[in-house]
C-alpha cells in the first residue's frame, strides 16, 4: 500500500515519468487505453498513467474531443479505430445523458420519461455494438449515478416511473443487456459515486467552471477501480493470500492464550476474526489459494484450527501451512515452491509491523496490506483489496481448493515409490483432449493468461483473440483435460498450431503447474505429431522465448527430437522433420482420449 | 515567503523570486486551463481555504488572485 498522494503529485509525478519513459521504454510494448467521456476528465489519463507505471505498465492513451465520443464511435475512419485499444472506458454521465431534464424532471410527462430512458438505453446498446462490432478490445461502460434528490421530495416514491426510478430503470436495463456479454463490463458508478458519498463526489465549483462531473481529488479512485479491469487483462492478478494465524486468523496467542483464551467467536471482539475469517472463505470459494505461515507451536495452532468451534476456515480450506519457528520469509518462499505459485502472485497478510516490513524488504515481488491496529478494520481493509478479479470464472477456479487437497494425497502416496515412472504408472492418468468450443474458450484463455512456468512462448491471449484464431481457420487449437485416481485436475494443457502449408508451427504449448511432473505433455505433443503425420505435414515448427519465469522448459524440444535452426529477436526456432517411420515418445501409462473425433466443430 | 506564493511558482512551474503582479494566463505559458485547475484545487488543500465561482472566473493574473486570496486569509 502507498500513502495518498495529492492530484497535483499525480500530475507532478507524470511529467517526470513521460519524459524518461519517452527514452527508455519506446520499443517496450504499450497498453492501449481510450478514454470516452461526455465532460471533462482532464488529469484522468495522467493518473491513471502514473498507476499503471508503477505495476510496470506503459499506457498509451487516446482521449475523444470533449462531449464528442459519439461521433469518435460512428465514424469508422475516426482516430480511435485507428489507435486499436486494448481497453475502451466509456463515461458518459446523468447530467449530459438527461441534458436539460435533470434539474426539471417533470417537466416532461411519465411517457414521454418512458420514451427517454429508452432512447437513451437503446443509443448507447447501439454505440456499444458499433465498437464490438469493429474491435475487440474489452469495453468498459459507466452506469448512471442515480440522483438523490426529488422535487417532488417524500413523494418521490410514490410517483409513477418518477426520475430516480426512471434512472434506476436505465441502470438496471444497461446491467441485464450485457449480462452475457464476454467483451462489455458495466461499472457500477453509481455505487462508486455512494462510496465516496454522493454529496462530496461533485466539486461544483469546477462542475460550473470546466464540467467535471467527478471531483478531481476522486480521479485517484476512480483510477483505481479502472486498475482492477486492467490487472486482470495484463495477467497482474494475485492467487494466493498468505495468512498469519495470531492476532491476524484470532484475536489473542495460541501459544498462551490457548484454544480456550483467543478471541473468536459471536462476543464484539471476537466477530472481529470470524467476519475476517468469512471473507477469506467467500475468496477461497472463488479460487483463491489460501496459505498459512506463523510462527507458532504446531500443535497448539493446529489444536485450534481443528477444534474451534468458531473457526470458519478448516484446515482443508489451506492448500499449505507452515507453523513452525522459521523465518517469515523462509516459510514464505517455501509456499510459492510448494504451491508453484510465484511469488509475485501472492499477498501477504500479518498483524506485526515487523513481519511485514521484512518480507517487503526480502520479497518485494509480494504484495504486502497494509492491516490496520484496529481489528475490526480488517474485514473492510481485505475487502477493499482490489486483487483478485478475473474476467471470469471457470470451473477449474472453483475446484481448485479441492484440488491442491487431492494434489497434498499424491503426494503422501509417492512417498510409498522408489521410481517415479512407478508411481505414476499407479495413479492411473487419463488426458482427454478436445478442441476449442464454446465449454472450455474461457479456460483456455485463462491458462494462456495465467501459466508462467510450463508455457513455451508465454503468449497471453483474451478471449476475442481465440476467438479471431478461430475464425481464421488456420489454426489448431486444443486443450488437455487430466484427471487420474485421485481426482480430477480440470483443463490443464493449451496447444495452439498454426496450420501453415507443408508445415506447422507451434504458436502456445503449455501446461498449468497442478500437473507438471506427470509427463502430459508428451501426451500432447505425441498427439501433435501423429496428427501431422496423418495430414502429411512434413516438419513442425517449435519456438521457445525465454522469461524469467519459463526455464523450467528450455531445453523440451530438444529433450523430445527437435534441431536446433537459430535464433530471432530473442525467440529460439525449433524444427522437427516428419516422416512415416517419426515416433514420439510417449507415455504409455496414459490413457488418451480424443474427444476431437467425436465431434467436428466449426 | 507567503505559503501560497509558493503553491504558485511550484504550480505553474515558475522562479518563486520572480513571481509578480504582472504574470497572468494570457503572457505565461505554463498557465492554461488545466493548470489553473491544479492551481485552485492546490491552494484550496493547503491553505484549508475554499473559492466560490465568481472568485475562480475573477482569476486573470497574479494580482487578481492574491487579492482573493488575501480576502480569505483575513476572513
Amino acid at each position: 500500500m502507498e500513502e495518498k498522494l495529492t492530484v497535483y503529485d499525480y500530475i507532478k509525478s507524470y511529467k517526470d515519468i513521460v519524459s524518461e519513459s519517452e527514452k527508455n521504454d519506446a520499443e517496450k510494448e504499450k497498453f492501449k487505453i481510450a478514454l470516452l467521456a461526455s465532460s471533462t476528465i482532464k488529469a484522468l489519463k495522467e493518473i491513471l498513467y502514473v498507476k499503471c507505471y508503477k505495476m510496470n505498465l506503459i499506457c498509451e492513451f487516446y482521449e475523444s474531443i470533449y462531449n464528442k465520443y459519439a461521433e469518435d464511435i460512428f465514424n469508422e475512419k475516426s482516430e480511435l479505430y485507428k489507435f486499436t485499444p486494448d481497453l475502451i472506458i466509456i463515461f458518459i454521465d446523468i447530467m449530459s445523458l438527461i441534458g436539460e431534464d435533470y434539474y426539471l424532471p417533470y417537466n416532461i410527462t411519465v411517457e414521454e420519461r418512458e420514451k427517454q430512458i429508452n432512447s437513451k438505453l437503446h443509443e448507447l446498446t447501439i454505440m456499444i455494438e458499433k465498437l464490438k462490432k469493429n474491435l475487440s478490445s474489452k469495453i468498459i461502460v459507466h452506469n448512471f449515478c442515480v440522483p438523490t434528490f426529488s422535487p417532488l421530495g417524500i413523494l418521490e416514491s410514490k410517483e409513477e416511473f418518477g426520475f430516480i426510478e426512471s434512472i434506476e430503470t436505465l441502470n438496471f436495463h444497461l446491467r441485464e443487456k450485457f449480462k452475457k456479454d464476454k467483451q462489455v463490463f458495466i461499472f457500477d458508478f453509481n455505487s462508486f459515486c455512494s462510496k465516496i458519498g454522493k454529496e462530496n463526489v461533485l466539486d461544483y465549483n469546477l462542475l460550473y467552471s470546466v464540467d467535471l462531473k467527478v471531483s478531481i481529488h476522486h480521479f485517484p479512485e476512480l483510477c483505481e477501480e479502472y486498475l482492477s479491469y486492467i490487472k486482470p487483462l495484463k495477467s497482474k492478478i494475485k492467487k494466493c493470500i498468505v495468512l498469519d494465524l495470531d492476532n491476524t486468523l484470532w484475536g489473542g496467542i495460541a501459544g498462551e492464550d490457548g484454544l480456550e483464551g483467543i478471541n473468536l467467536g459471536p462476543t464484539s471482539t471476537g466477530r472481529v476474526y470470524l467476519d475476517f475469517q468469512k471473507y477469506l472463505l467467500s475468496l477461497n470459494k472463488m479460487g483463491i489459494i489460501l496459505a498459512i505461515n506463523s510462527k507458532n507451536n504446531p500443535e497448539d495452532a493446529l489444536n485450534i484450527i481443528r477444534n474451534h468451534p468458531y473457526m470458519v476456515l478448516k484446515e482443508d480450506n489451506f492448500s499449505d501451512i507452515e507453523i513452525n519457528w522459521d523465518d517469515k520469509i523462509t516459510n514464505m518462499v517455501k509456499i510459492s515452491k510448494k504451491l508453484n505459485i510465484g511469488l509475485d502472485s501472492m499477498v501477504f497478510i500479518d498483524d506485526d509491523k515487523l513481519n511485514r516490513d521484512m518480507i517487503k524488504k526480502a520479497l518485494p515481488e509480494v504484495t504486502v496490506v497494509e492491516l490496520p491496529d484496529n481489528p475490526a478494520l480488517y474485514v473492510s481493509t481485505l475487502i477493499n483489496l482490489k486483487e483478485f478479479n478475473s474476467f471470469y470464472l471457470t470451473e477449474e477456479d472453483v475446484k481448485k481448493s479441492k484440488m491442491y487437497e487431492e494434489q497434498r494425497k499424491r503426494e503422501e502416496f509417492k512417498k510409498d515409490f522408489n521410481d517415479i515412472d512407478e508411481y505414476l504408472k499407479e495413479l492411473n492418468i487419463e488426458v482427454t483432449i478436445d478442441c476449442v468450443n464454446k465449454l472450455n474458450l474461457a479456460r483456455i484463455v485463462q491458462l494462456t493468461q495465467k501459466t508462467n512456468q510450463f508455457n513455451l512462448t508465454t503468449k497471453r491471449y483474451t478471449q476475442e483473440a481465440i476467438e479471431a484464431l478461430i475464425k481464421n481457420g488456420n489454426y489448431l487449437i486444443f486443450s488437455a483435460k487430466v484427471r487420474d485416481k485421485f481426482g480430477d485436475n480440470g483443463i490443464t494443457g493449451v496447444v495452439i498450431l498454426e496450420k501453415n502449408p507443408g508445415e506447422w508451427r507451434i504458436d502456445t504449448f503449455l501446461l498449468s503447474c497442478r500437473v507438471i511432473g506427470r509427463k502430459i505433455e508428451k501426451v500432447m505433443l505425441a498427439y501433435i505429431v501423429e496428427k501431422a503425420k496423418s495430414e502429411n505435414i512434413a516438419k513442425i515448427i517449435g519456438e521457445y522465448i525465454p522469461t524469467e519465469k519459463n526455464t523450467l522448459v528450455k531445453d523440451f524440444y530438444k529433450d523430445n527430437g527437435f534441431l536446433f535452426i537459430g535464433e530471432k529477436e530473442k525467440k529460439q526456432i525449433w524444427e522437427l522433420k516428419i516422416n512415416s517411420n517419426i515416433n514420439v515418445e510417449t507415455a504409455s501409462f496414459i490413457k488418451v482420449i480424443d474427444k476431437t473425433r467425436e465431434l467436428d466443430l466449426k | 515567503m507567503e505559503e501560497y506564493k509558493k503553491i504558485f511558482a511550484k504550480v505553474l512551474n515558475l522562479d518563486e523570486n520572480k513571481v509578480n503582479n504582472d504574470i497572468s494566463m494570457e503572457n505565461t505559458q505554463t498557465w492554461d486551463s488545466f493548470a489553473n485547475i491544479l492551481l485552485i484545487i492546490e491552494l484550496e488543500r493547503a491553505l484549508e481555504i475554499k473559492f466560490t465561482i465568481d472568485e475562480i472566473e475573477r482569476i486573470k493574473d497574479f494580482e487578481s488572485l492574491e487579492k482573493i486570496i488575501k480576502g480569505k486569509i483575513k476572513e
